[in-house]
């Protein structure tokens, strides 16, 4: 039900939500050096994303995420290592 | 484990309640483990997770302490614990105090991103702590072993793990008043990083300030954190204390809060918490995360202590968190402002119990230019309010003296300095720091302030420190960033706070020869998104002539120096604006 294209577009389209200009947004950009995505504004991020998903994002996952393409292939790798593959 | 029913354990003390007064940690838990309180654990949805009795605890940290032992493990070997809000962590750390091991908790990393900068931080406290063994949740300990030179460590794994070693016949001796019972690392530089050496003594006597004197603990109290471990406020208002004083409390993830501070409320509300501390930034997440629908949701009626500590605390703040969340009946009586530090185990003072937060307002020009606090009058141009903070706890002084050591009389403005018996041993491996205190028996803070009927304003926090948003975030390591350019070299960079309201500003000067407009443009840039990348701060970026920084007799960044030239500057920019009709 859920492909990392899906996520990613959702990951995007709340990016765009957040972020004021934020046309330029795109898979690869970095959340936070390009996009200067604060911390406050990262968890919203997050929080969204949960809700979306009805899943709990532990940080460890997202240690290496810098874009949101990276963010969307953590958020499938997790959801499959749970549910097996979706 | 297989668990068939959680239930929270009850507020209800089937114990005579003592408020720490024991010699030691494991003496508190002892006690503490013949009644049926303990500690619990929710998920982000306010779920119950786990369920940690203090006599499970006792049970457990024991078997964790001989294990310990039984690998090889001596009386003040230093173990380290990655500090995430699990019932594990906590087991460790008893484990430590029962096999007379020195506890050092380790902070678990906040956002997203910051594999390296995570990994960089616990390099930096391994190797001042040298430990003999690492313990924590499995998902942080790949970090830990990137950042470890393994060649002293005899154990590094999870409480599973540890479980499934032999458990040995070793024997416990009874902790010392003088034994170090844990490491607290200090916000501190990351390329400098202290370790509070904090003992029995000034550990249990801190405890029994805070519970007697302080915050006042009685019996049916029931407490709420969402404080990380790793800090002093989280591990000893939150974990310690509640042990020590028999009391039931429940933790919310850190993460978990900042993601969704209702949740905190939500707890206070659901399980009748009455007393929980937060920095001031936690009262303000909450403001501006919770809806009138919200609030109507809550009931923190028992709510009545409210502690604010860590941070400067602004009056509006509080104010508005009184009157957003009034209707859920929370009472602004509540607020208990205190003051603390880590080198103090953690508590220094306490405003009174149901008073509120009390509040001075202060002529600004004459505290600015004379160093006095004078009540302002309808005549002052300029108004500061700052917040009571209460009296030392009892046993425990505090004095105000100026730049040559003398004591200031009340209402002058001049550094904190403090006293008695929760007053740390010094850093660890720092024998300066260690004679220094010995032969003073006395702590600088660095922190300013003034008293005023025996109680303490405090005006303003380390001179060089800098927080935002319950962030200790130090000069140096911002320097340290900006230095590792390619282009900058050591000593180009100096960074200070011109914090004229709440929320302070950072400006980073940087020595750079190059005029081509294009080019500094694109230094700027980079510095700036490095800057906020790393420390989630937005600075100022300020390019300014080679030798133009100015340096202290013995060569170190004058930081107040610079501010001042800077804003100097500043203000004659905007004058000259103003003259030519543009401001």
């Amino acid at each position: 039900m859920f492909t990392q294209d899906v996520i990613l577009e959702n990951v995007l389209v709340c990016l765009r939500d957040m972020i004021p200009g934020a046309e330029t947004v795109g898979p690869d950009s970095d959340m936070v050096d390009d996009l200067g995505l604060e911390s406050v504004k990262m968890m919203d991020l997050l929080m969204k994303l949960e809700d979306d998903y009805d899943l709990s994002i532990p940080i460890n996952i997202l240690m290496d995420v810098r874009t949101p393409r990276q963010l969307a292939a953590s958020l499938i790798g997790y959801l499959e290592k749970r549910n097996g593959p979706v | 484990m297989t668990v068939l029913y959680l239930s929270e354990t009850s507020s209800a003390h089937e114990l005579v309640q003592r408020l720490a007064d024991f010699p030691s940690l494991t003496d508190a838990l002892d006690y503490a483990a013949l009644g049926r309180t303990g500690m619990n654990f929710y998920d982000r949805r306010c779920q119950l997770t786990a369920v940690l009795e203090y006599r499970e605890l006792k049970v457990r940290a024991q078997g964790a302490a001989k294990r310990l032992l039984t690998l090889g493990l001596s009386k003040g070997d230093r173990v380290a614990l990655i500090a995430d809000t699990k019932p594990s962590f906590v087991e460790f750390f008893f484990a430590c105090q029962y096999a007379g091991l020195v506890a050092v908790p380790l902070p678990v990393p906040a956002g997203v991103g910051q594999h390296q900068s995570y990994v960089e931080k616990l390099r930096g406290l391994l190797a001042s702590c040298s430990p003999s063994a690492v313990l924590g949740e499995e998902e942080w300990l790949p970090y830990a072993r990137e950042a470890l030179d393994a060649t002293a460590v005899k154990f590094i794994g999870t409480d599973d793990e540890l479980e499934a070693l032999p458990l040995g016949q070793p024997t416990f001796v009874a902790a010392q008043p003088d034994d170090v019972a844990y490491l607290q690392y200090t916000s501190g530089s990351t390329r400098f990083p202290r370790g509070v050496m904090v003992t029995q003594r000034s550990v249990m006597a801190n405890l029994r300030g805070i519970s007697l004197d302080g915050i006042r603990l009685r019996p049916g109290d029931r407490c709420i954190s969402w404080l990380p471990y790793y800090h002093d406020m989280g591990l000893v208002g939150f974990v310690l204390a509640p042990m020590a004083t028999q009391i039931s409390v429940d933790y919310l993830r850190t993460q978990d809060f900042a993601m969704r501070p209702k949740q905190w409320l939500n707890l206070l509300s659901r399980n009748r918490g009455t007393v929980s501390v937060a920095p001031p930034f936690g009262f303000d997440l909450c403001v501006r995360r919770c809806s009138p629908a919200d609030v109507d949701s809550l009931d923190l009626s028992n709510w009545r202590v409210a502690g604010v500590g860590a941070e400067p605390i602004s009056i509006a703040t509080l104010d508005r968190f009184a009157e957003h969340f009034a209707l859920a009946g929370f009472k602004a009586d509540a607020f208990m402002p205190c003051y603390g530090l880590a080198e103090n185990t953690l508590a220094v003072s306490f405003a009174r119990a149901d008073t509120g937060a009390q509040v001075d307002r202060i002529d600004r020009d004459i505290l600015e230019t004379e160093g006095r606090a004078v009540s302002a009058t309808e005549k002052s141009t300029a108004v500061s309010a700052f917040v009571n903070c209460g009296r030392p706890l009892p046993g425990h002084e505090l004095q105000i003296v100026d730049d040559s050591d003398n004591v200031l009389a009340e209402r002058k403005v001049g550094r904190i300095v403090i006293s008695g018996p929760s007053l740390m041993t010094g850093y660890f491996e720092d024998p300066e720091s260690i004679q220094k205190l010995r032969a003073t028996q006395r702590l600088d803070t660095g922190d300013l302030g003034y008293l005023f009927d025996g109680n303490l304003y405090v005006t303003g926090r380390k001179k060089d420190l800098i927080i935002i948003r319950g962030r200790n975030i130090w000069p140096q390591d911002i320097e340290l960033i900006v230095e590792s350019e390619p282009e900058i070299r050591p000593g180009d960079a100096i960074v200070f706070i011109t914090d004229k309201d709440a929320e302070p500003s950072v400006v980073i000067q940087v020595q750079y020869r190059i005029l081509d407009e294009e080019k500094r443009a694109r230094l700027s840039h980079t510095l700036f998104a490095k800057i906020h990348s790393e420390f989630g701060i937005s600075p100022t970026i300020d390019l300014v002539p080679p030798h133009s920084i100015p340096r202290t007799s013995s060569g170190k960044p004058a930081r107040a120096e610079a501010r001042k030239r800077f804003m100097s500057l500043r203000a004659a920019q905007r004058e000259s604006f103003a003259a030519a009709g543009l401001a």
